[in-house]
């Protein structure tokens, strides 16, 4: 149990891949939820960017920046409390979830705009 | 094992000098001569022999090509029949992606990365020869296609329904599925080797955050390898099911899905770009601080931007699939991705930039190649944001821009920094500096014919030429560029020709080098020149990023043996295992010496290639057992066997042997594996789900033809051996091994009444698998259980009577633990085929 903490701990390196793999599992996500919603329930065309696929790309997308959010804030925190290796970790941490937090802004713009399906 | 008959003498009192020090040293990991130089497994060698392959193999790719520019020089040309040619383009891209760009920068991985770290060799020596021999039979299999004017002829990426049965009706798609596989053995093998190597021996001291950027850069690229490699593999034996046995995964009419293909090729397809382009970029941040005189500029940000890259990149594979008719709301998604990836590409670049700025930059001949390589991939990158906006995407699809972008990518991110390094390292593995006249001449004709025939490609592309085709009329405007363009690509040939023959001459009429000639910063260049086999005599405690700048006499103290593992007389191949954060010393790790079971394997599974390239089934049949007696034979030799380490006596103050503990690199080793596993098996998943979703001629029977009961009896039997095997090893973790012998075959049985069971279900299913893709890929999913249970009921068979030789035990309690791993994997893995296999469509239906 200790040694999962540990991994868990802000400082640990194993940070340097959660925020890109929640990254790549949102857009796994993203990609493959509008592909099976397109093949089981797709919404009329003239619905235009207002359709419960959007709506629903947009709240799985919006929850994921928002814990990619707080995960960048609390590496920033953790970085200000060490030094030397630690410190390297969760700064580097820290840079990490906040490209992945702005990578989902970024990639999930086209939901608010871009009708599915078409 | 080699036996010293001296006294071990403890550290820090060494009696034997530096002399005796090394003839010890060398008598332990020296290479032998003759026809035993076929065992050798060290790094070194090795490293160089797939280098040398790697230059070989380019040179036959680099005569393709100049035989493509040479058809396309002038319009209407008949110089090569449209199916030569579309042979020859086809394995221009074979060659150069696959037996050259990644194994020669694997060569030069497996060639540095332990005297980088301070190691003495990788961490699985027999894997580096078993992927050495796999690589070089592969490759010679695939190539010898071109001999017999049989060579695959529909495009590097195979797409289908060209490479199938139907429209390539011979051999030659054969050859790439199979041979293009067995070459992946060994791009695997070297991932895995070089992951553990990198996390768990480095030398004493060697924080993750002291670790050089070219060990960063090795470890992103070696784990792309291993998640993205296996997409291609079950792509390859899935398309060869198809073509052999008629299993119609990718045929519309059976329920398959040609855009599947696309899918797992491009899964591969995308990341190998920057699997080529990282370590090639660690070429870059190695190079350019020491030719700039000072640290580089950003070591975190150089950090950050390489894990951005290695996981950004496997979500842009469908960037390729532009026009396949994806919605535009995914097109928009991947649109974004790619953007993304442009932003640690910059971040590099500017890095590199900002170095060269602050530092006083000496233009030496390897520093010319990288300005070289700055100029041309700023372009390649740029254009590689142009395709990545779809509508810009759409117009230049399938033309020469794209072949122009990619050369620019894959030639200015790949073969500069490479030619750049190698000249860089040339004094490392000779001893001998190259001819700077000779090499400035090769840099100059290959970078101005590089351009002259790439640049203007784009405008070929821009103005309409389609690429693969075999010729074009005259008066289609393209004429002056593709004449243009060829002759360019002769004068970048006399360039590349200019720099290899410097190579070769450099041996014999270079002027010996001083030592550590550039007066770089990192431990390789604390290596005699050429190196040693046995790289170090002694190991030494590293806690700085640049160890020859700050302590320059370094080289000397390691070779008088003042460091640590200076000892040899217990005739064992030794070095650090230390923990993967902070360096610190957990455990010594002992080393097998050369083998002929590596290539005794190989040649099997080349037998293998071979049989069911020319449908020899049986006879394939017969060498997969060869092969698998070959492998398990190699795994005995291993712990406490005799040929390994029988006696686990080591210096007072000393760590243990890793094989006496229960966190050794092979716990590491196999964890990796599974990752690749894992990948692979995802793959199979994603296949399945894709083809019940999108497949238009997808049929589902009312029922499952699976009998559930069935599958959750075995899966049952595999959880109660597993629960058994969790409960020795938890034991053993305590020092007690009562029962081991007999646990071991109890849960061996168990592993078999899972397997029998399972095959009983498969055998009961009465599947229609040349019928129908859902049957054919019940087919596949069942027999990847079957392979697997039945591997983890062998292991578990051979711990036992490996505990009744005395090889596994309270003291040696290591093995059973990495089985233990193999069975924890089989287990998840069946029990999500039930549920995928059996129980959902039960529940969703059709």
């Amino acid at each position: 149990m200790s040694i999962t903490m540990q991994r868990l701990h802000l400082t640990h390196p194993l940070h340097f891949v959660i925020g890109l793999t929640l990254w790549c599992i949102w857009f796994v996500a993203v990609y493959g939820g509008h592909a099976i919603a397109c093949s089981v329930a797709p919404p009329a065309p003239e619905q235009g960017v207002f359709t419960l696929v959007n709506a629903m790309l947009l709240v799985v997308s919006i929850a994921a920046i928002a814990l990619l959010a707080v995960l960048t804030v609390g590496c920033c925190r953790m970085a200000k409390r060490h030094e030397g290796r630690l410190r390297f970790n969760a700064t580097v941490s820290a840079g990490l979830y906040l490209f992945s937090t702005l990578g989902v802004v970024f990639a999930a713009m086209p939901i608010i705009g871009i009708p599915p399906c078409l | 094992m080699t036996t010293i008959n001296r006294e071990a003498t403890p550290e820090g009192d060494n009696i034997a000098g530096p002399g005796q020090l090394h003839s010890d040293l060398h008598e332990i990991w020296g290479n032998p001569r003759g026809l035993k130089a076929l065992t050798i497994v060290n790094h070194t060698t090795l490293g160089l022999r797939f280098m040398v392959t790697g230059m070989a193999f380019f040179l036959l790719g680099g005569l393709l090509a100049m035989l493509v520019r040479t058809q396309l020089a002038l319009p209407d040309q008949d110089f090569m029949s449209p199916d030569i040619y579309s042979q020859v383009t086809t394995m221009h891209g074979t060659v150069m992606m696959f037996l050259f760009a990644i194994p020669m920068l694997e060569g030069l991985a497996i060639y540095m990365i332990p005297k980088m770290i301070g190691a003495r060799d990788l961490v699985c020596p027999r894997l580096t020869s078993l992927g050495y021999w796999c690589y070089l039979f592969g490759g010679i299999i695939l190539s010898f296609s071109l001999v017999l004017e049989m060579a695959p002829n529909s495009g590097w990426f195979m797409y289908t329904p060209l490479s199938g049965s139907e429209y390539s009706p011979g051999l030659g798609s054969d050859f790439w599925l199979l041979g293009i596989t067995f070459v992946e053995i060994s791009a695997l093998s070297a991932g895995v080797e070089l992951v553990v190597s990198i996390l768990r021996t480095r030398t004493q001291g060697m924080a993750l955050h002291k670790m050089p950027l070219f060990a960063w850069y090795i470890l992103a690229m070696a784990l792309m390898i291993v998640v993205g490699f296996p997409p291609l593999i079950l792509g390859s034996i899935l398309l060869e099911l198809e073509r052999a046995v008629g299993m119609p995964f990718f045929e519309v009419t059976g329920g398959g899905d040609p855009i599947l293909w696309q899918h797992l090729f491009w899964l591969f397809g995308h990341p190998e770009v920057y699997i080529i382009f990282l370590p090639a970029a660690g070429i870059v941040s190695t190079l350019i601080p020491v030719f700039a005189g000072r640290p580089i500029v950003g070591y975190g940000w150089v950090v950050f931007a390489i894990t951005v890259t290695g996981f950004i990149s496997f979500g842009l594979w469908v960037h390729h699939m532009f026009t396949v008719g994806i919605p535009q709301l995914a097109q928009a998604f991947f649109s974004a991705a790619s953007m993304l990836v442009a932003v640690p590409t910059a971040i590099q670049v500017f890095v590199w930039l900002a170095t060269l700025w602050l530092g006083k930059p000496k233009m030496k001949l390897p520093m010319l190649w990288i300005m070289g390589f700055l100029i041309i991939f700023v372009c390649g990158g740029l254009t590689g944001v142009m395709l990545a906006l779809v509508p810009f995407n759409w117009q230049v699809h399938d033309t020469h821009f794209v072949v122009a972008h990619m050369h620019y990518v894959l030639v200015g991110g790949m073969f500069f920094p490479l030619i750049a390094g190698l000249y860089y390292w040339l004094p490392l593995f000779s001893g001998r500096m190259p001819s700077e006249t000779l090499g400035k001449w090769g840099f100059w004709l290959t970078f101005l014919g590089f351009n002259g025939t790439f640049l203007i490609m784009h405008w070929t592309g821009l103005l309409g030429m389609p690429r693969r085709v075999y010729s074009y009329e005259t008066g289609m405007g393209w004429d002056i560029f593709n004449l243009l363009s060829s002759m360019s690509s002769f004068i970048m040939s006399a360039g590349i020709a200019m720099v290899l023959l410097d190579f070769a001459l450099h041996f014999r009429f270079g002027k010996p080098a001083k030592h550590n000639p550039w007066n770089a910063d990192t431990l390789e260049w604390a290596n005699s020149m050429p190196p040693s086999a046995y790289n170090f005599v002694s190991l030494p405690k590293i806690e700085t990023r640049h160890p020859l700048w700050d302590d320059p006499d370094l080289p000397r103290t390691m070779a008088e043996g003042q460091h640590s593992l200076a000892v040899a007389t217990h005739g064992r191949r030794e070095m650090w295992g230390t923990d993967p954060l902070s360096g610190k010393v957990r455990e010594i790790v002992h080393l097998p010496g050369n083998s002929w079971w590596p290539l005794f394997a190989a040649i099997a599974l080349a037998v293998v290639c071979l049989s069911l390239l020319t449908r020899l089934y049986p006879l394939a049949g017969i060498a997969v057992v060869v092969a698998g007696l070959f492998l398990l034979r190699w795994s005995w030799e291993n712990g406490a066997h005799p040929k390994a380490a029988p006696d686990a006596e080591v210096a007072p103050g000393d760590p243990p042997l890793h094989s006496r503990t229960m966190d050794g690199p092979g716990l590491w080793a196999m964890s990796i594996t599974l990752l690749a596993n894992g990948s692979f098996f995802l793959s199979y998943l994603f296949g399945w789900f894709y083809l019940w979703t999108v497949s238009p001629e997808w049929r589902m029977p009312d029922t499952s033809p699976l009998s559930l009961v069935g599958l959750i009896i075995a899966a049952s039997a595999l959880t109660a051996g597993l629960g058994i095997l969790e409960k020795l090893v938890r034991g053993l973790r305590q020092g007690k091994d009562a029962g081991l012998a007999v646990g071991m075959y109890c849960i061996s049985a168990l592993g078999f009444v899972q397997v029998v069971i399972t095959l009983w279900v498969l055998l009961t299913a009465d599947l229609a698998v040349t019928e129908t893709s859902h049957d054919a890929i019940i087919m596949v999913g069942l027999a990847y259980a079957l392979l697997h249970g039945g591997l983890g009921a062998v292991l578990t068979l051979l711990q036992g009577l490996r505990v009744g030789y005395g090889y596994v035990g309270a003291h040696a309690p290591f093995e059973p633990a990495v089985v233990a791993l193999w069975w924890r994997y089989n287990l998840v893995t069946f029990w999500i085929l039930v549920g995928a296999l059996a129980v959902l469509p039960r529940v969703i239906g059709s």
